[in-house]
């Protein structure tokens, strides 16, 4: 398998290009013509009102955390701390407990993930043996006006609700 | 001297002193705005007073109220703070002084006296200008050695050495000038510029000389350290360059100055090479002796204007997503009744002249007057789209291209003019 080389014309060497002035007045009307063209008719721009209208989120993207439940209510986690463990960020804190509805061993008393701290790189998603958490629930904008705010604990977690139908989740979820 | 006279007196001081300040505003919000519509984005057009954001000058206002209300810092490291603070002011105070010699219309003659239409009296015309636009990179220069900062004193020495290499290609251009008008003084050249060559070109600048224009301009966005020469600030290289020290409102005269300078050359581009305060094919003379069928032009073109500019935001100032009962629309209803009821006004104002106005009398001489300034205003808001325009269509200079550009194409360019230019004058006279 040979490289393909494409070789590239250089430009700038001619006396037209070097006179500068033409090149500069090519440009420019290329660029009036953009202004212009919005000028006439603003509903052209390319942009996204944003607050208004809100950004369209594809399955693959990660948004804020949540935990999910079995179909019967009960904690898919199980305390195994693989994603505290695979965290590059340091954002989760889980303490273990014992459980007591049969499911499994343990269950986190406490689940805590810090959004100030994480990064969103879903190596938590990746890491859980039991899909027990999931980035989906398609909420691009945290904000709050104290460090509080920003603290997840087990009930916010657990009441997030994933954004997207479970199929389309399998097909194309991280 | 009479009332008339003390009142003539504080409007021209008052316009000189505070046009240039409100140009500051409408500078912002076009290079803004114009920025956004130049890249296909839609520039700030959020800020809002009661949800009337008047095409996004509102913004300005959020600005200054920022800057106004952010701290002033000066490091502890800066051991000149005087000349620290004094930086700016020079920045600022020389830019609006030399707007003070630009005529802004044609001398007034009210009552057998006449009244010059420019801030300070004076016949130094080009060179006031010249001096101050020398005189504004020291504030420059001061500012980068008073930072004390490595990225600061090369931003000021960037602009030293540009500002000092193309002062020579301008002042030469200015003298190519100087020979076709035979003036300094900047009123005479605009008079100048109100004849007509061949009966139907007017004999502006721009025509007589168009390489010393080409030069002069592009020395000119040099002078006013404006892309795709400002390398004086040079964010990827230095920073921000000579003012990267200075925080609000410091950082604001800066700012402002970097405007008000912006104006200035504009208001002296047009002054010199586009005809200056002259409506078109219209002379001083021409225009008073026919107010009434300028007048009557204007009242039958200004209503016409109105109703496509009216159109024109009715289509664009909605919300361009789903939205009940758009607070945009019922906005640009508001804009386009107030901007009806300008236009009643004028219209009135208008027929005043059109059946009071003796050709000739004093209302024809306001009126012209009027007229003129207007003309200037929008001559030099189109000179200053075009530095907004250049701004975002060129890359900026390379040091080393930047000097080999002035002292080895426009400086012998600029000589070559003066040459050709005195030559010609000499076979034509």
């Amino acid at each position: 398998m040979s490289a393909r080389v494409k070789t590239i014309a250089r430009r700038g060497a001619s006396l037209q290009e070097r006179l500068y002035l033409i090149e500069i007045c090519k440009g420019m009307a290329t660029s009036f013509g953009h202004f212009f063209r919005n000028l006439l008719d603003n509903s052209r721009l390319a942009v996204r009102h944003y607050p208004e209208v809100p950004p369209e989120i594809p399955v693959r993207w990660r948004g804020r955390h949540r935990l999910t439940n079995h179909p019967d209510g009960t904690m898919k986690c199980v305390a195994c701390f693989m994603c505290q463990t695979n965290c590059p960020a340091h954002c989760i804190t889980i303490e273990a407990g014992e459980r007591l509805d049969g499911r499994a061993e343990k269950m986190p008393r406490r689940f805590q993930i810090d959004l100030l701290e994480c990064i969103y790189c879903g190596y938590c998603v990746e890491a859980c043996p039991l899909d027990a958490i999931r980035m989906d629930t398609g909420i691009y904008s945290v904000n709050g006006t104290r460090r509080d705010a920003f603290l997840l604990d087990l009930t916010a977690l657990q009441a997030g609700q994933g954004a997207f139908p479970e199929d389309d989740y399998q097909k194309g979820g991280a | 001297m009479t009332s008339l006279d003390y009142l003539l007196i504080a409007l021209r001081v008052a316009f000189a002193a505070f046009v240039p300040l409100c140009f500051i505003a409408v500078c912002v919000w076009m290079e803004r705005r114009g920025a956004g519509f130049f890249q296909d984005r839609s520039g700030p057009n959020r800020a809002a007073i009661f949800g009337f954001r008047a095409a996004g000058l509102v913004q300005n206002l959020a600005d200054a109220a920022k800057l106004i209300f952010k701290e002033d810092v000066i490091s502890g490291h800066i051991k000149h703070k005087f000349i620290f603070v004094l930086a700016p002011v020079i920045v600022f105070f020389a830019a609006l002084v030399s707007f003070a010699v630009v005529p802004f219309a044609d001398t007034l003659v009210l009552g057998g006296r006449s009244y010059i239409m420019q801030g300070v009296p004076v016949d130094l015309g080009i060179l006031w200008f010249l001096a101050l636009a020398g005189f504004a990179v020291y504030g420059i220069i001061l500012a980068g050695w008073s930072s004390t900062n490595k990225y600061g004193i090369l931003g000021g020495l960037r602009s030293a050495a540009q500002v000092i290499s193309y002062e020579i290609p301008m002042a030469l251009a200015v003298i190519g000038v100087l020979i076709v008008y035979g003036t300094v003084n900047l009123n005479e050249m605009a008079q100048f510029q109100g004849q007509l060559l061949f009966g139907f070109i007017p004999m502006w600048g721009a025509v007589l000389q168009p390489l010393g224009m080409v030069i002069f301009i592009v020395a000119a966005f040099a002078e006013t350290n404006r892309t795709p020469f400002d390398l004086a600030e040079g964010e990827s290289e230095i920073v921000a360059g000579f003012h990267v020290e200075y925080s609000a409102m410091k950082f604001a005269v800066f700012f402002m100055g970097e405007y008000v300078a912006l104006f200035v050359s504009s208001a002296i581009i047009v002054t010199l090479f586009f005809g200056g305060y002259q409506v078109p094919f219209l002379a001083t003379a021409t225009l008073i002796d026919n107010a009434r069928p300028v007048a009557f032009l204007l009242l039958l073109l200004l209503p016409v204007a109105m109703y496509f500019f009216a159109g024109w935001i009715r289509r664009n100032n909605v919300s361009h997503y789903p939205r009940e009962n758009d607070p945009r629309a019922f906005e640009a209803k508001v804009y386009i009744r107030g901007l009806w009821g300008l236009v009643v006004v004028i219209e009135l104002a208008l027929l005043a002249i059109l059946f009071f106005a003796s050709p000739g009398g004093p209302a024809a001489h306001i009126f012209a007057a009027l007229l003129q300034v207007c003309t200037f205003l929008v001559k030099v808001t189109l000179m200053l789209f075009v530095y907004v325009w250049v701004r975002w269509t060129l890359p900026r200079f390379r040091y080393d291209q930047l000097q080999k550009l002035g002292w080895q194409i426009l400086l012998p360019l600029a000589l070559l003019n003066i040459f050709v230019t005195s030559a010609v004058v000499v076979i034509l006279s």
